[in-house]
Order: structure tokens, then sequence, then C-alpha cells
């Protein structure tokens, strides 16, 4: 078997997110506590930890998924490639096209196949006629490796796809505005063994071309495949580095405990 | 490590393979023991028993390499666990091999003894039993330092298998000295020369064991160069003195 990772020697060096002091407060509870992290360019990183370790509150601050919640408030300094992503002059449905999300449970939109993907495009006026629709459309979709799949049937209810099949869709849904971070919230739990390594599969091709930011629950999920991973326990991020290093020697006890699944 | 795991039937497993370490090492041990007993004495019945003894130290390995192979199969060890089943895997190839030369010492002596007195070197019994006491000593300071995580033991036993290498060159020169005064010593002095070779190989084997807990208790190899004292070939070709 072909190691891609090796194969596609794509690591950057280059910070696509800051984060610096980041807080957040859901009315009193002070959910995440002072987050400094750097989020590469074209590399998988992964967000581990225990539930209510503020792993996915925290994803959801980097594209303002937070805004949604009235008693949420964010502090300290976010930014993508430099620019401050809570500055008032940004608007958020700008930012969610170029930091694009997935979410745990499969929700495509009760449209067409072809239409979950159109519509970011349609919307944010990136395309100019129905022919380059149909190209983005495409593209997402083999990108997403789904095209083969799915390429008689566009037209058909995206609902009445498989759960693998569906991800697939909603990722393909989310690359379609071109963003420049792909954010997983546990894209893979509601899959079966099969339709998780696609989507793992698909994760790695992705590195290519965008910064993916994955949360999971898996362990094995995170080492198998992300390049970076940052530990997160009671709103602190206890560690983070390269993802061998953090599995084969982690340096802060609580991570040792915690991927070596013991009480910590 | 000392906190338990969530999944209890995981500390038992990690602690039944290290069981099983401790076992090889204690039997390595015997047979090294045994081995030099036997040669000094010329006894040929317990030499023997150590040759046949090795197929069960050959099993344990095969046990041990079966067990991790489960552990990781089962369990996807990470982290000081990881380190734990990879280090057993080595720790028990290296006991294999120690098994090994303590086997090949029974079968010299064997050998020796059928020589009858021509198979007779002043001395040499008596200095290769206190190279093989040295080496015992030196394997059973590893597996402490394993089974305590000792770091400073480990150490120590890296900086001590240099008077093991000592001990070899000394012998490496007086078995040349009797066979260069008289011929007919060069068989018994070959066969004492390759066990003396094997014991001094015995060390660097309890050497890789130390740097094993190295790595198990810090997740780095040493890497600074061992103090070696092996120089023989320097003395074949004249450099040494």
């Amino acid at each position: 078997m072909k190691d891609l990772r090796t194969e596609q020697a794509v690591d950057a060096k280059t910070v696509k997110i800051e984060a610096r002091k980041a807080q957040v407060f859901y009315g009193t509870n002070h959910a995440i506590k002072d987050v400094d992290v750097d989020i590469l360019d074209k590399t998988v990183t992964a967000f581990i930890g225990p539930s209510g370790c503020g792993k996915s509150t925290f994803l959801r601050c980097l594209n303002r998924m937070n805004d949604t919640i009235p008693s949420c408030r964010v502090e300290g300094k976010i930014t993508l490639e430099g620019e401050d992503i809570y500055d008032a002059r940004v608007d958020p449905v700008q930012l969610r096209a170029k930091v694009g999300m997935v979410f745990q449970k499969p929700n495509p939109f009760p449209k067409s196949i072809y239409d979950n993907v159109a519509y970011g495009p349609k919307i944010h006026g990136l395309v100019r006629n129905k022919a380059e629709l149909d190209e983005v459309v495409e593209a997402c979709l083999r990108k997403a490796a789904l095209w083969n799949e799915v390429k008689d049937r566009l037209h058909s209810p995206g609902t009445g796809l498989s759960g693998g099949q569906q991800q697939r869709l909603c990722i393909a849904r989310a690359i379609a505005t071109s963003p420049d971070v792909l954010l997983m919230d546990e894209p893979c739990s509601a899959l079966d063994p099969i339709a998780t390594a696609q989507v793992e599969e698909l994760i790695d091709e992705l590195r290519a071309n965008f910064s993916v930011v994955i949360v999971t629950h898996s362990m094995q999920q995170a080492a198998r495949v992300s390049q970076r991973t940052a530990f997160f326990h009671l709103g602190s991020l206890v560690e983070y580095g390269e993802t061998t290093q953090i599995f084969t020697k982690p340096h802060d006890p609580r991570t040792e405990s915690y991927i070596t699944g013991r009480i910590g | 490590m000392s906190e338990q795991h969530i999944a209890r039937a995981f500390d038992r497993d990690l602690e039944m393979i290290q069981a099983l370490v401790m076992k090889m090492g204690g039997m390595v041990e015997t047979a090294i023991l045994d081995a030099a007993q036997a040669l000094e004495s010329r006894n040929e019945e317990l030499a023997e028993q150590v040759r046949q003894n090795d197929k069960a130290i050959d099993a344990l390995e095969l046990k041990i390499n079966e067990e991790a192979a489960r552990v990781i199969a089962l369990r996807a060890p990470t982290a000081s666990d990881l380190r734990l089943v990879l280090s057993v895997m080595k720790i028990a190839s290296s006991l294999e091999r120690v098994g090994d030369y303590a086997k090949n010492m029974a079968k010299r002596t064997q050998a020796l003894a059928q020589l009858g007195p021509q198979g007779a070197v002043a001395g040499a019994g008596a200095s290769l039993r206190r190279m093989a006491k040295a080496v015992i000593d030196l394997l059973s300071d590893a597996l402490d330092a394993y089974a305590g995580r000792h770091l400073d033991l480990a150490q120590d036993v890296r900086a001590r298998d240099r008077d093991v290498d000592q001990m070899y060159n000394a012998l490496f020169r007086e078995f040349l000295t009797h066979m260069m005064e008289d011929p007919r010593n060069i068989t018994a002095c070959m066969h004492l020369h390759f066990i003396a070779k094997n014991t001094e190989r015995m060390g660097d084997h309890a050497t890789a064991i130390a740097e094993q807990v190295v790595y198990l208790i810090t997740g780095e190899l040493p890497d600074d160069p061992r103090p070696k004292a092996e120089n023989v070939a320097d003395l074949a070709t004249g450099k040494g003195g």
C-alpha cells in the first residue's frame, strides 16, 4: 500500500489561523481559557479531548458559529490570514464562506444533490452562468469522491443518499465556496467504518488545497488523519504539537493519561 | 504511569507481558550461570541441560511477541503504553540472543570435554566464569531497571559494559599467548575464545536492554556514544597496545 502522507508532502509552515488568549464565556461559564494556537495552512489539525473540554466550542469560534448563541461571548484575538475575524467590519456570512464547516450529522438541504452543492456559489455570486456552475458542482463532487456515485442522478434529493454519501455531499457543499479553511466537527461519528475510511481518505486529499481542522472523539482517527494535534482539557489547550509526537511521547502528563485511556 | 487504565483488562495485558519478560530474564540468567559452571567443571550433563532449556527461552520469546502483537491489534497502545510494547519485543529479542550464546557456551563445553586433557587451559574457566558473573550482574540490573523504571540504573548498566569489554580483551591476549606457546592448545583456545567473545556480546545485549529502558522512560534512545573498551581489532592490526 502506498502511503499518501509521504507522497503528498504538502505540509506548509504558513500560519492560516492564529488565536491569542482566546476566551469563550457562555453566560458566566468560562468555557475556553487563554487558548493560543497557530493553525497551519495545508495541514490537518485535530482537536481531541474529553466531552465538554471545549474543543467544539473553540472550533465554532473559528468561523463565528458561536455568534448564533445569544449568551456566548468571545474574547481575545483570532485572526485569519492576519485579519481579526471578530472585527466589527467582518461579515460573518462572508467569513463562513471562507471558513467552511461540516457537522457531526450529515445535514444536506432538502434539495437535489446538484442544488446542495450549487447553493453556496450561487448566493455568493461566485459563478457567472449555468455552465460555470455545472463545472463547479462537478469539480466539488469529484473532490469529495462522490461524483461517480451520483453523476447519473444529480437531480434526485440529497437526503436520499446513504449516510456516508450525505456526509461527502456536505463536504462537497462546504468546499464549493472555495474556502481557505474547512472545519469538521466529528464528521465521521455517524458513519460506518467504510464510509469513515472514505471520508478520512478525502480529508487527506483535501489537505493539498485547504487547511482542515477536525474535532474527533476517536483518537485513532486523529492519529490517522492529522499532522498536528491539539489536546484540550477543561477549557484549556494542554498540549499542541506534531501528531506523531503527541501519540508517542506527549510532554504533558494529562495528555498522556487521556490518550492512553487512563483516568486523568 | 502509576494510574490505571479505564479498561482494566488493558492493565492486565501489559502486566502479563512484563511478567513474561521478567520470567524470560530469570531463565536466561540461570542459563548463563549454569553454562559458566558447566564450563569450569567440564560438566557435560549440566551443559546438556542448558542446551535443552534454551527451547523454553525461545518459546517464551515467541509468546511475548504474540502477546505484544495482540495488544497492538486490540488495544492500539499509545505514548508510554506503545513504548512499553515496543520495548518488550526488543528486550525479548535481546534475551533470546543471550540465551543462544549461553547455549553455544554449553555446546563448546561439551566439545572441550571431549578433548580431554588437551581441552584444559589453566585459569581460563575461572576467568570466563568471572566474566559470565559480570554479565549476569549487568543483565539482572538492566531487568531491575526495567521492572522498577530506574533511569539511573539503566545508565549505569550502559557504562559498566566497559568492564566486560576489558575482561574480553585480557582473555583474548591470554588465549593468543597460549596458542603461540603450544599449537596443541589451538583447538581449545579457539573454543574458549568464541565463548569469551559470545560472553562479551551478552554484555552488549544487556546494554541494549538498558537502552530500551531509557527509551521506555524518556521516549528517546540515549544518543551519547556508549563507553566501549573492546579493542581486539586494534590489537590484531597492531594499533592497540
